[in-house]
């Protein structure tokens, strides 16, 4: 089923692998400035950067990419809990680590004022921070909205206060788009996003602080990009196709079988690599290599999958969770069981130079 | 499908249609890797439903067609023809027929209402067969691949008018006029006769559609008679007609769509074009189900009987006025 294609890679779940083509098409594109690229800010300055959620697997593969960066001066890592041991291997001049919750008001006020900011001379911030724990009870539920929304944009309005920070990168997902079955079969970064009033809290979260994002675009000082990932799939990545996969038994809404897009890790890592290199601003989709009816990445990574009508998926799910036998939501994929969602990246390709170099591989898979 | 099923898929189709296997083989799809395109055609699929409309097209309607010629080998096409009969056997007996006689195959993507993306198993049967739900971009990114798009101008309104208006063209939506110049592609204007007599419905159950969130809810004397057995199509005869390609936009730059009279009079160019054939169409036939009925049947069929060759017309008529 699965081709292996020339020039790509393929690997498990989760791997990092540096790969020399890549140069080559980063600077083939430098030739040709797009007209979204702005004057301000440059290029040539090292970039000092600044990541949230830096123990997530996303930040943490980040950091490691940047590290790595020789076009990268000072990294700053801050997450919740003590540094985790990976990070241990890092020279403690160039990566720093800050145990403090970004999307708190007051621990967000002393990074900002604290000796270490100031000096590492941060210009880059990239906002991966996002809590992802969909809760049911109200109460919690609002604390989650309260960090992941006013959170963001206490930490966007930090970063333009300041006047340092010339680039805002802020990672987003598909979900925020509205999923119909009328479509079209690309969706480009205009496409009317999801303002439902029923819609699952999680991706009214992801809405509420991509529009904040928008909404500050036009600023002067500070460029704004944001990244809409399609289905990010690795290991231990915390993404709801990525879930979906893991569990042993999957049901999806009978009579409908919708093409889904699936990005590997580290076309993830380069496309918000490229976002600190390059000069842009603007939102931009990010979709992976690989696309294909939801059952056809079922059947490649051998899960049992049951259709059933879709009254019946909701507690169907619930059911599996109680059980613990998966960590998915059905209900903040409740469209996307049934309506296909991909994504067009044609900006994303003209203005970041994005080209997805990797095909993701399911460790039970037959590929 | 697995690859299995795909397997045999394939082998079903060559069993069934081994005259038509080879000529199926050479169809290439825009693949992304897995058997799909971006739309979500899966070839083995589209061979599967071509079998089954094949043997409808052969021996339930007998399709025959005049200047399949017209329309292009290959880039970007749009054939607009008449829309009608309850259930868009039109559209797949136009799909299998250019798959049939054109010297190279190709698939012709259909543009259906979004109504149809609702609907479970319907939606992905559609999408697996190559159709696609009618949202604009959609329409633009088939023509940018060189794709042969079917296109109804009349939308639902053509397939949901009552028998007493069969032939009678109702109003052309524009967007396809506005495709084509802004994507310079030729529109092969066609006409379908035997269509609109294959349901002759008489009464539209509205609220039941509302419902059901379909656009009408037709009921035909064959429903009342037979029940379920009546939502079989009568066995009439197709014709299917296909016009000169016109090219438009050699003559109207893109901006043109911005002028919504000249829009406007180019569609009716279209449409006055689709009208002809099916006057060609009408005057050409031996009656509704191939031979000509008697002059008392077809004045049952509702007085004055178009459909009839125009002697037997002029019969019917001069009968009518002694």
């Amino acid at each position: 089923m699965v081709k292996k294609k020339k020039g790509t890679v393929k690997e498990k779940k989760g791997t990092v692998k540096k790969k020399s083509p890549a140069k080559k098409k980063e600077v083939a594109v430098k030739r040709k400035p797009s007209p979204v690229v702005k004057k301000a800010g440059s290029t040539s300055r090292k970039k000092n950067v600044l990541i949230t959620g830096v123990t997530g697997t996303v930040g943490s593969r980040l950091a490691e990419a940047l590290y790595y960066d020789k076009n990268v001066g000072v990294i700053m890592g801050v997450a919740l809990g003590a540094k985790p041991y990976y990070f241990n291997q890092f020279d403690t001049k160039r990566f720093r680590y800050k145990n403090l919750n970004i999307l708190k008001q007051r621990d967000l006020t002393n990074l900002f004022l604290a000796g270490d900011f100031k000096e590492a001379k941060i210009n880059t911030v990239v906002h991966l921070a996002f809590l992802n724990r969909v809760v049911s009870a109200s109460k919690e539920k609002k604390t989650f909205n309260t960090l992941n929304v006013e959170g963001t944009r206490d930490l966007l309005d930090k970063c333009m206060e300041t006047g340092s920070v010339t680039k805002f990168i802020f990672k987003s997902s598909d979900v925020v788009y509205k999923i119909r079955p009328h479509n079209p079969i690309y969706l480009d970064e205009n496409a009317d996003l999801n303002f439902d009033m029923d819609v699952d809290p999680w991706i009214k979260d992801r809405v509420d602080a991509d529009m904040i994002c928008q909404s500050k675009l036009d600023n002067r000082n500070t460029n704004i990009v944001i990244l809409r990932f399609s289905n990010i799939i690795g290991r231990m990545v915390s993404s709801q196709m990525n879930a979906f996969f893991d569990s042993p038994l999957n049901f999806r809404a009978l009579g409908f079988n919708p093409l889904i897009n699936l990005i590997h890790m580290e076309d993830v890592i380069q496309a918000i690599h490229l976002a600190i290199r390059k000069n842009v601003k603007g939102i931009f989709n990010i979709a992976g290599a690989d696309t294909a009816p939801i059952s056809t990445f079922a059947e490649i990574n051998r899960s049992r999958m049951v259709s059933l009508p879709e009254p019946l998926l909701r507690p169907s799910n619930a059911l599996l969770r109680m059980m613990g036998l998966t960590r998915y939501y059905y209900s903040v994929d409740r469209d996307r069981l049934k309506y296909s969602l991909l994504l067009d990246t044609g900006r994303a390709q003209k203005t970041l130079g994005f080209r997805p170099r990797s095909h993701v591989y399911f460790e039970r898979g037959v590929a | 499908m697995n690859q299995r099923a795909r397997q045999r898929a394939r082998a079903v189709v060559k069993a069934l249609i081994p005259e038509d296997y080879e000529r199926l083989q050479s169809i290439k799809i825009n693949d992304l890797g897995f058997g799909y395109d971006p739309f979500g055609l899966e070839i083995e699929s589209a061979m599967m439903a071509y079998a089954v409309a094949k043997f409808i097209y052969t021996h339930w309607f007998r399709v025959e067609s005049h200047g399949v010629e017209n329309v292009p080998l290959k880039g970007p096409v749009l054939v607009t023809p008449n829309h009608s009969g309850v259930l868009p056997f039109d559209g797949a007996m136009i799909m299998v027929d250019v798959t049939k006689k054109m010297e190279t195959p190709r698939i012709m993507r259909a543009v259906v209402d979004n109504f149809a993306g609702f609907l479970p198993f319907l939606n992905t049967l559609f999408y697996r067969w190559g159709q696609i739900i009618g949202a604009r971009r959609n329409f633009e990114e088939l023509l940018r691949q060189g794709e042969m798009v079917l296109v109804f101008p009349e939308g639902h309104k053509g397939t949901g008018k009552p028998y007493r208006e069969r032939y009678k063209l109702t109003r052309f939506n524009v967007g396809f006029m506005e495709l084509s110049l802004l994507n310079k592609t030729p529109i092969v204007p066609a006409a379908v006769i035997g269509a609109e007599e294959q349901y002759p419905y008489m009464l539209d159950l509205k609220p039941l559609a509302r419902v059901l969130n379909f656009p009408y809810m037709p009921v035909t004397p064959m429903m009342l008679l037979l029940g379920p057995l009546g939502m079989v199509p009568l066995p009439t005869k197709y014709a299917i007609y296909y016009g000169e390609p016109l090219h438009f936009y050699r003559d109207y730059p893109p901006e043109t769509v911005k002028d919504p009279e000249t829009i406007y009079g180019l569609v009716d160019t279209v449409k006055t074009r689709v009208q002809e054939l099916i006057d060609q169409g009408l005057r050409e036939r031996k009656g509704v189900f191939g031979f000509s009925l008697p002059s008392s049947f077809s004045g049952l069929l509702g007085g004055e009987d178009e459909t009839a060759p125009p002697e037997e017309r002029k019969r019917i008529q001069e009968k009518a006025g002694s």
